[in-house]
């Protein structure tokens, strides 16, 4: 009984996922600007893949962001709307945690280590968010980890700036832990975010899966709210001074 | 003729402010569901594509929702998902295709990527029952202005003209901003226009000249006729006079309904054809209704515009063209179409 899950943050990425949290299909796509024409083939492509029939799915999973607000909303409403379709629960799960665990296991961190997450924002920012390892692996076989910044969107330099520790040497308050950056907003700004070597880039729709699925088991709510952390870009315009054309 | 029979086509729109989900069977519309962010706009003069954007996610599933309880079916009851592809705002046209190639995933149902401004005439069929052979069809709204030449609503659509420039509704809420009325203007000026003398001011009409009767017979250009009323309103002002609101609105409503309809009437003579539909948010403009009404009845053409509840945005005019191209055996859409912002008016499915 799988459950379907879809991040659009950065690239595609979907997976097909067990119950208990193995990886039965995946599929990725590298684009940026066309979320939408991708995403609805590469999950009828997951479910050949895994032999799945969409009525065998117990649940869709969506990765939250913070992202780009046109990408991330193509995963949300096709979660939400799939998930309605389907007559199951849609559960959401931020982007970021994703990565912070996936570094967790690619990177054999250890409790009281911190991670450091940071995506591109374009506009030369990052989205970012500054994690602890609580456990290495904890249920469906994916890490624990707890959010102590963020998330927040902000220029590379002054996240490094604000978040010492982060950046630098050992982990802030525990001493011997490490303190590793990881995700591709690093990598963009590697002079000021030191990316970690293996460290990952992107967020895997398996490992947002595992989370969902432990947190739901923990009780949790999963919230699909997009996490766009900026507001439009709008003004209001200036009333008319005089009768002419706006 | 019942449509018992006939497939139940769920049609999504998102192409502007309004979040608009509808069930059609046949010609029969069973529930049009509308959520607009139309209040969130005003304050900004103007839909800003990502507050409308934001809006439609939210409004999407619960859209959905209601539509189907208000109809009385449920999703494992359609047959088919219509959703607008273009023309339209691209982040808000990417919410409803998303949602609706999710619809067709989850439901194991073909897809249909189908043209909003095709809807905006298909609709009529709704209340007025399917067209004749050949229709004419203006579609006029704050986004487009355009003649229709319809041989057949799902596979069959010549464009004779367009807008240049501003479009009717759009030129409207413009002369509404500059005579400092609220957002949107459209709707003061017509009940103002309503008011005052039609024919105190000679304003221009737009591509009407002899000159113009090679290239431009059946396009439109309203951007002129705005700027005329600016300059007469202005020179009225540095005169020390008052500006006599209803008649300088009465005048511009004028020059755009004879412009529209004297074009539409000879574009119906030019191609023998004797039913006009008017569709679009503008068809709800009074000094338009009124004359085309006058002018079709002098010529002999049978006038048909939908009630005004099916003119605006709305999920009805997609469903009822996706009812149209099922039925038509037209090939579905894939699950990778993109959304465009310009879509050509003679496309009507991709």
């Amino acid at each position: 009984m799988p459950v379907l899950a879809i991040d659009t943050s950065a690239a595609v990425s979907v997976a097909l996922v067990s119950e208990t949290g193995g990886r039965l299909a995946a599929r990725s796509s590298g684009e940026r600007r066309r979320h939408a024409e991708s995403l609805a083939p590469l999950i009828t492509q997951v479910l050949d893949d895994a032999g799945t029939d969409r009525t065998a799915l117990t649940a869709v999973v969506a990765g939250t962001g913070p992202a780009p607000f046109t990408g991330l909303r193509v995963g949300l409403v096709t979660a939400r709307t799939l998930a309605l379709a389907v007559g199951i629960p849609v559960l959401g799960v931020p982007s970021l945690d994703g990565l912070a665990a996936q570094a967790v296991s690619d990177l054999g961190l250890d409790p009281d280590d911190e991670v450091l997450v940071a995506s591109d924002a374009r506009r030369k920012e990052v989205y970012w968010a500054r994690y602890r390892v609580v456990a290495h692996e904890g249920p469906h076989g994916v890490p624990v980890v707890r959010t102590v910044a963020g998330p927040e969107v902000g220029r590379a330099a002054a996240v490094a700036e604000a978040q010492p520790g982060a950046v630098a040497g050992p982990a802030t308050g525990v001493a011997g832990a490490r303190a590793v950056v990881v995700g591709e907003g690093a990598a963009l700004y590697p002079d000021v975010l030191p990316l970690d070597d293996d460290a990952p880039l992107l967020p895997d729709a398996t490992v947002l899966a595992r989370l969902a699925l432990a947190r739901r088991d923990a009780g949790l709510a999963l919230p699909t709210e997009p996490l766009y952390l900026r507001r439009p870009d709008v003004q209001e315009p200036a009333p008319p001074k005089s009768p002419a054309l706006g | 003729m019942t449509s018992s029979g006939e497939p139940l086509v769920l049609g999504i729109e998102s192409s502007c402010d309004e979040t608009g989900v509808a069930l059609v069977r046949g010609n029969d519309l069973l529930f049009d569901a509308v959520a607009s962010s139309m209040e969130e706009h005003a304050r900004f003069g103007g839909i800003i594509p990502e507050v409308a954007s934001r809006a439609h996610l939210e409004a999407m599933v619960p859209t959905i929702e209601r539509a189907l309880d208000e109809a009385g079916v449920t999703l494992s009851d359609v047959d088919a998902v219509a959703v607008t592809a273009g023309p339209g705002l691209v982040g808000p046209l990417t919410i409803g295709t998303s949602a609706a190639k999710a619809l067709s995933i989850g439901l194991g149902k073909p897809l249909y990527g189908v043209n909003h401004v095709i809807g905006h005439a298909c609709v009529d069929q709704l209340s007025g029952g399917e067209f004749p052979d050949r229709v004419m069809a203006l579609v006029v709204s704050g986004g487009h202005s355009s003649l229709l030449l319809v041989d057949d609503i799902a596979t069959d659509v010549t464009e004779l003209g367009s807008t240049l420039d501003d479009a009717a509704g759009e030129a409207f809420d413009k002369v509404g901003r500059l005579l400092g009325l609220p957002y949107p203007g459209g709707p003061h000026v017509d009940r103002l226009a309503r008011e005052g003398d039609p024919t105190a001011i000679r304003f221009p009409r737009g591509l009407t000249a002899p000159k113009d009767q090679e290239r431009h017979a059946y396009n439109f250009s309203f951007s002129g006729l705005k700027t005329a009323v600016a300059r007469w309103v202005e020179a009225r002002t540095d005169a020390g006079k008052d500006i006599p609101v209803e008649d300088v609105c009465a005048s511009f409503a004028e020059a755009v309904a004879d412009v529209l309809t004297a074009k539409t009437i000879a574009a119906c003579r030019r191609h023998d054809v004797d039913t006009l539909v008017i569709g679009g948010g503008f068809s709800a403009n009074s000094q338009l209704r009124e004359m085309a009404a006058k002018r079709c009845a002098e010529a002999g053409i049978t006038l048909r515009i939908p009630p005004i509840r099916h003119c605006t945005d709305n999920g009805a005019m997609i469903a009822a063209l996706g009812s149209a191209v099922v039925r038509a055996g037209v090939a579905p859409s894939g699950l990778d179409i993109p959304v465009d912002s310009s879509m050509p008016l003679e496309t009507i499915t991709v």
